[in-house]
């Protein structure tokens, strides 16, 4: 479906330093700087997946998603989409795909998001029928009914969303490009939109790329994970994969009966946190059964769970990784 | 995009449009009383006729000149400039781009949807102007009168919404184009017939009037609806006036596409 | 009100604004250059108009000249002090920002009058004030001293009418839903202050003097450089342009209060 061979994204950006001289001079002769936005990714996609566009700010996600819309032309590489090459935005290829921006809107501000449907609908070409399918269907799904008759002004964020949402999918596209979708919306309505899109790619087979600075989108949505950082792709498997490669340890989360004395914990493993009613252990994997036999014999545990580190402290960890190793190359760069 | 999808599009864009044009209503109270410079400048050039006729304007003349000028203005008008350099500073032009339609084609029909409501504006305006002027002074006598009439205001409109695009676009290549709107509204209102007909520019400033485009933009308008020309002398001018909208079309367009692709060289 | 804590934010504002003008010296020619530019442009119009007649409801041409003057230097203060707070209180309410402004311990109307200025647009004053030098060199006489000095009296109330336009133009934006078209508004009202006010006749004359006071802002001071203003119509313009001030600032208090109770 998606496959991206080699793909540099260089900006030459100018520079303008301060001062009237120098102000004067870049009238002439300008500076430029080049930024590295992406440099030389590769993966393939196959259709009906979904995959998580993992990163730092500035990590070229973005930039990356942009490519594959054909709002931005690579710099260098090969990318296609469906057979199309996206930079050539033909007409075919943009009524396949769709992006879907959280801090961008589509919607028409000051009119009802039925008139953007309505006007979506037209400019896709989408005919009347399968139109008055898909809106029914997106209507009752996100539970748009009292909303699509409001002006946009008048809707909450989460509301707004869900509608953006729904202008994206008039069309039905095959391949739906996320990022950050559900930035700025409280957690029960992240919810309701993970779940809206998980559906909507396992009835329609759509292929769906998203980034997000929540892991639990990420985690509740993308079987898959690719990692990018500084330009560069980093990991790019099943998200499991990732994480035991990241960190191996397990957690032992405890429930207490009653306080323990912190020495008492201390021989099962690494105590990540500890209060009077609970307790969390950070122990190898292999030895897991044992900490959690000894956990029940000598603790009074009501409760004990057995969990991945959080995913947020997987990626930081992994990004901490990637920096110490630019470090090293950058220092073993010198004496050369 | 292909044409016929374009075709087919075409209604519900324009319905879209002029619901959104309703939904600005205020807005276009608000623009209605910012261009009213041609009352201003009637309220002037009448006192000065007070003294007798300038040219061949007397005060009915003036009169049906500048509320002519009012009602050009109100339907050429476009906002195309400004909706460019905000949607390039605000990165919305992405969102355009994903659509499988011109944004050209989008932006015009914007600007077609509010006419509508203009010409709600323009109607009365006229029927004043008839009155007060009377009617050989404020509107064409003969329906050949309205043809060329309507043939100019075609036209206007064209040559303002190319250089509108042109203006917009050249936001995507400077940090700042708002210096460059600014020159170019002191250069419409001055040349184009606004503030007073160009006839009144001496012969040598007039031969150049003749050859820049602002004056087709208002002055030719204004002066087939007040009847100012005999037939040949207007085909001329509009002919002058199509060459205008051919060369902007070609030069706003081309343009365009190097602006659209240094946006993706850049980014938004 | 702590006059001195207002005159000190006053300070603070002005100098991030000195500080973000230095960095720009470049516009500094371009807004020179546009000025001289923008100034000789818009005397084509009085050229034309006096190229019909020597002189027109008892202005000659160079007299005309002092109130273009006028308008120019107004023209300055309007874009190097006004206007740019006018575009920034249009952002607030596009981006929904307002409500910041109206949580800070200081006057809302004073906190966004005074959040932005644009120290090159000063320009503008200095073109004005050529105009006045060229204007009296050819007229071949000098302003008295009770001249100069009610002419600079008027241009303080023209200042305070300027301001309190605006503020009025600042408070219809609470009112309607795209606010970009309020700027133009604004510049196209303040642009018939260009003529004399006497060649308005009827209605006209009437909104300009009385609604919006466009003769009090160029043609009293122009009158008053001429030794042709009398006592009385000084007086008068000091005590309008006062009450037009206050009237001003009910609308925008009561504006404020439409604002606050409208968004819940």
């Amino acid at each position: 479906m998606i496959s991206v061979r080699g793909l540099r994204k260089h900006y030459q950006v100018h520079k303008r330093p301060p001062g009237l001289k120098a102000a004067l001079r870049s009238l002439v002769h300008r500076d430029y700087t080049a930024v590295k936005a992406v440099d030389g990714i590769s993966f393939d996609i196959q259709p009906g997946e979904r995959v998580g566009f993992l990163g730092p700010n500035g990590a070229g996600k973005t930039t990356t998603l942009k490519v594959l819309a054909g709002l931005l032309h690579p710099s260098e590489g090969e990318v296609t989409v469906d057979g199309h090459v996206p930079r050539f935005r033909e007409e075919a290829f943009l009524k396949k795909i769709m992006l879907v921006m959280g801090q961008k809107q589509q919607l028409l501000w000051d009119l009802p998001p039925s008139e953007t449907f309505e006007l979506n609908r037209a400019i896709y070409d989408v005919p009347r029928l399968q139109y008055k399918q898909t809106l029914d269907e997106l209507v009752s799904l996100l539970e748009l009914e009292e909303l699509i008759g409001k002006p946009t002004r008048q809707l909450s964020l989460g509301e707004r969303m869900k509608c953006e949402l729904a202008a994206a999918l008039i069309h039905r596209p095959r391949v739906l490009f996320l990022d950050e979708p559900t930035i700025g919306l409280d957690v029960s309505m992240q919810v309701t939109m993970r779940a809206f899109i998980k559906a909507y790619n396992e009835q329609t087979g759509a292929t769906l790329i998203l980034t997000s600075h929540y892991m639990d989108d990420v985690a509740a949505l993308c079987p898959r994970v690719i990692v990018i950082d500084k330009g560069q792709l980093s990991y790019d498997g099943s998200l499991d994969a990732l994480v035991q490669r990241v960190r191996p340890e397990k957690r032992v989360v405890l429930r207490l009966g009653q306080p323990v004395d912190a020495a008492l914990l201390t021989p099962l493993g690494k105590v990540v946190s500890h209060e009077p009613g609970s307790a969390v252990l950070q122990v190898q994997q292999d030895a897991v059964n044992a900490t959690v036999g000894r956990a029940l014999s000598t603790l009074p545990v009501t409760d004990l769970t057995v969990e991945n580190a959080p995913l947020e402290e997987v990626m930081s960890e992994l990004f901490q990784e990637g920096k110490a190793r630019r470090a090293e190359a950058a220092r073993e760069e010198v004496p050369a | 995009m292909s044409l016929r999808t374009s075709l087919k599009a075409l209604p519900t864009l324009l319905r879209i449009g002029f619901s959104e044009a309703v939904a600005y209503r205020a807005e276009m109270i608000i623009w209605v009383l910012a261009t009213t410079m041609p009352l201003i400048m009637l309220a002037l050039w009448s006192a000065v006729a007070r003294g007798g006729p300038v040219g061949r304007f007397g005060q009915a003349e003036f009169t049906g000149y500048f509320l002519a000028a009012f009602c050009v203005r109100q339907m050429t008008s476009s906002w195309v400039a400004w909706l460019v350099s905000y949607e390039v500073k605000q990165g919305t032009l992405a969102m355009r781009l994903l659509r499988p339609i011109s944004p050209l084609l989008a932006y015009a029909t914007e600007v077609l949807a509010g006419i509508p409501l203009r010409v709600a504006i323009v109607l009365p305006v006229l029927g004043i102007s008839v009155w007060v002027a009377g009617a050989e002074r404020a509107v064409p006598t003969s329906l050949g009168g309205w043809g060329l009439f309507a043939l100019g205001i075609a036209g206007a409109w064209l040559i303002t919404f190319y250089l509108n695009v042109l203006l917009g676009t050249l936001s995507l290549f400077l940090e700042s184009s708002q210096k460059l709107m600014e020159v170019y509204m002191v250069l419409f209102f001055v040349c184009s017939g606004y503030m007073f007909p160009v006839e009144f520019f001496p012969p040598g400033v007039r031969t150049v009037m003749e050859w820049l485009p602002f004056r087709y933009q208002m002055g030719l308008p204004v002066e087939l609806l007040t009847g100012a020309h005999a037939a040949k002398e207007a085909w001329a001018l509009l002919a002058a006036q199509w060459a205008w909208v051919a060369g902007l079309g070609v030069v706003s367009t081309v343009v365009w596409r190097r602006g659209l692709a240094r946006f993706a060289a850049f980014g938004g | 009100m702590n006059a001195k804590r207002y005159l000190r934010l006053l300070g603070v504002q002005l100098k991030a604004s000195g500080l973000l003008a230095l960095q720009y010296r470049a516009d500094f020619l371009a807004e020179g250059l546009t000025s001289l530019a923008w100034t000789f442009t818009a005397l084509a119009p009085l050229f034309v108009v006096f190229g019909a007649r020597p002189s027109i409801e008892g202005w000659t041409f160079h007299e005309s000249l002092l109130v273009v003057g006028w308008f120019t230097l107004l023209q300055g203060v309007l874009e190097g002090a006004i206007s740019p707070s006018l575009t920034g209180m249009v952002e607030h309410i596009r981006k929904g920002t307002l409500d910041f402004v109206l949580l800070k311990p200081a006057d809302a109307q004073f906190l966004v009058s005074t959040q932005r200025f644009l120290p090159w647009r000063a320009v503008n004053v200095l073109s004005g004030v050529a105009l006045f030098v060229y204007a009296f060199v050819s007229l071949g006489r000098w302003p008295s001293l009770p001249g100069v000095f009610a002419s600079l009296v008027l241009l303080g109330t023209s200042m305070l009418i300027l301001y309190s336009l605006w503020i009025l133009v600042v408070s219809a934006a609470f009112f309607v839903v795209k606010v970009d078209n309020l700027t133009y508004l604004f510049t196209s009202i303040f642009d018939a202050a260009r003529w004399p006010s006497s060649v308005f006749r009827g209605s006209l004359a009437w909104v300009f003097t009385f609604i919006i006071p466009l003769a009090l802002m160029t043609t009293f001071p122009a009158l008053a450089l001429l030794g042709r203003l009398p006592w009385t119509w000084l007086v008068g313009a000091v005590v309008g342009a006062v009450a037009f001030a206050a009237v001003a600032r009910w609308v925008w208090l009561m504006s404020i209060r439409h604002y606050t109770s409208a968004s819940s």
